[in-house]
């Protein structure tokens, strides 16, 4: 099989504009596992066996916190169950496709290759396998590199400067990006709201409860809608 | 080492998550009610988190002007920026000196 060079070139150029905006996150994650007092390696293995940015800075600033281990792995899953709509929107695309491919795919399957592959589902098989792995190489290695250069990062930056709040700062803007109809700010808003009200059950379990109470208001006022 | 291996649990159910349709359910389609709740899980798990993370040891959440400033004015900054980088440097430049100042 000869790699055509003209896609891997084109899924390159596409992913890389795209990894900009996870820079942040990259390096906010080494930051973030410095100031945990995890073990580097502990907290930098989340690059490859989780490979998604939200729920490893979900689960490495809740395991910072002292948050109860249970929550902060069912936090970090949550915050990625919106995977389970990408993997069932591919589903036609990867039936076309060989074993190991179904296989290894959705490992790279993260918001940035959804978005850049799902546009090309109605290429032929082979072309969309060459520029799926192509761009999905292109973000596992930079985001490998990002969160590494975070992690060498983080003893230099002074405790003082409270950077931990910078992981609040970066999901204020998920959830702003997210917002395409308002009842999405309603959930956002309650789940906010209710954690606070509970904030003071023990291990940071509240955000649980807040966050089913985000979500069963945001369904319901959706259904609620004409 | 707890670490580790609540990153191990993460990291296979993430993979579970992303390939169960590709890999075992092509044929299913999401039920409904499930994918209507499911657009609401981010920002409801976000907004959670957001507050989770400024809680206190004591159980108290250190949610003052600083904070609330910051969070105000990196929400605007994305929403008309969609920039995160400029969110972050922004937001913390409005945390710190907002601090400074109470």
């Amino acid at each position: 099989m000869s790699v055509d060079r003209v896609i891997v070139k084109r899924a390159i150029a596409d992913a890389l504009p795209l990894f900009v905006p996870a820079v942040p996150f990259a390096l906010v994650i080494g930051l973030a596992i410095v100031e945990a007092g995890i073990n580097p390696f502990s907290g930098w293995s989340g690059s490859w066996l989780i490979f998604g940015g939200a729920a490893q800075l979900t689960l490495i600033s809740l395991l910072g916190s002292g948050a109860a281990v249970a929550a902060a792995v069912t936090a970090a899953l949550v915050v990625n169950a919106r995977h389970l709509m990408y993997s069932a929107a591919h589903a036609p695309t990867f039936q076309k496709q060989p074993s190991w491919f179904r296989w290894l795919g959705p490992y790279l399957l993260i918001d940035q290759m959804f978005a850049l592959t799902i546009i090309e589902a109605d290429r032929d098989p082979e072309t969309f396998r060459t520029y799926y792995l192509a761009a999905g190489a292109t973000f596992w290695t930079l985001w490998q590199a990002t969160t590494a250069l975070g992690l060498a990062l983080g003893p230099v930056v002074p405790l003082e400067w409270n950077l931990e709040f910078a992981v609040p700062l970066l999901f204020i803007g998920l959830i702003v990006l997210g917002i395409d109809k308002w009842p999405k700010a309603v959930a956002a808003l309650v789940g906010g709201g209710v954690t606070f009200l509970v904030a003071g059950m023990p291990n940071r379990t509240g955000l649980l409860v807040g966050a089913l109470a985000g979500i069963v208001v945001g369904t319901a006022l959706e259904r609620m809608r004409p | 080492m707890i670490a580790f291996l609540a990153t191990v649990v993460v990291g296979v159910g993430t993979y579970l998550s992303r390939s169960i349709f590709i890999l075992a359910l092509a044929q299913k389609k999401i039920p409904e009610p499930v994918l209507l709740a499911l657009q609401f899980v981010a920002p409801a798990v976000l907004g959670a988190l957001i507050v989770a993370l400024l809680i206190n040891d004591d159980g108290s959440v250190a949610m003052g002007l600083p904070e609330l400033t910051a969070l105000g004015v990196g929400g605007f900054i994305t929403y008309k920026t969609r920039n995160h980088i400029l969110t972050l440097v922004v937001g913390m430049a409005v945390f710190w000196v907002v601090r400074a100042l109470i």
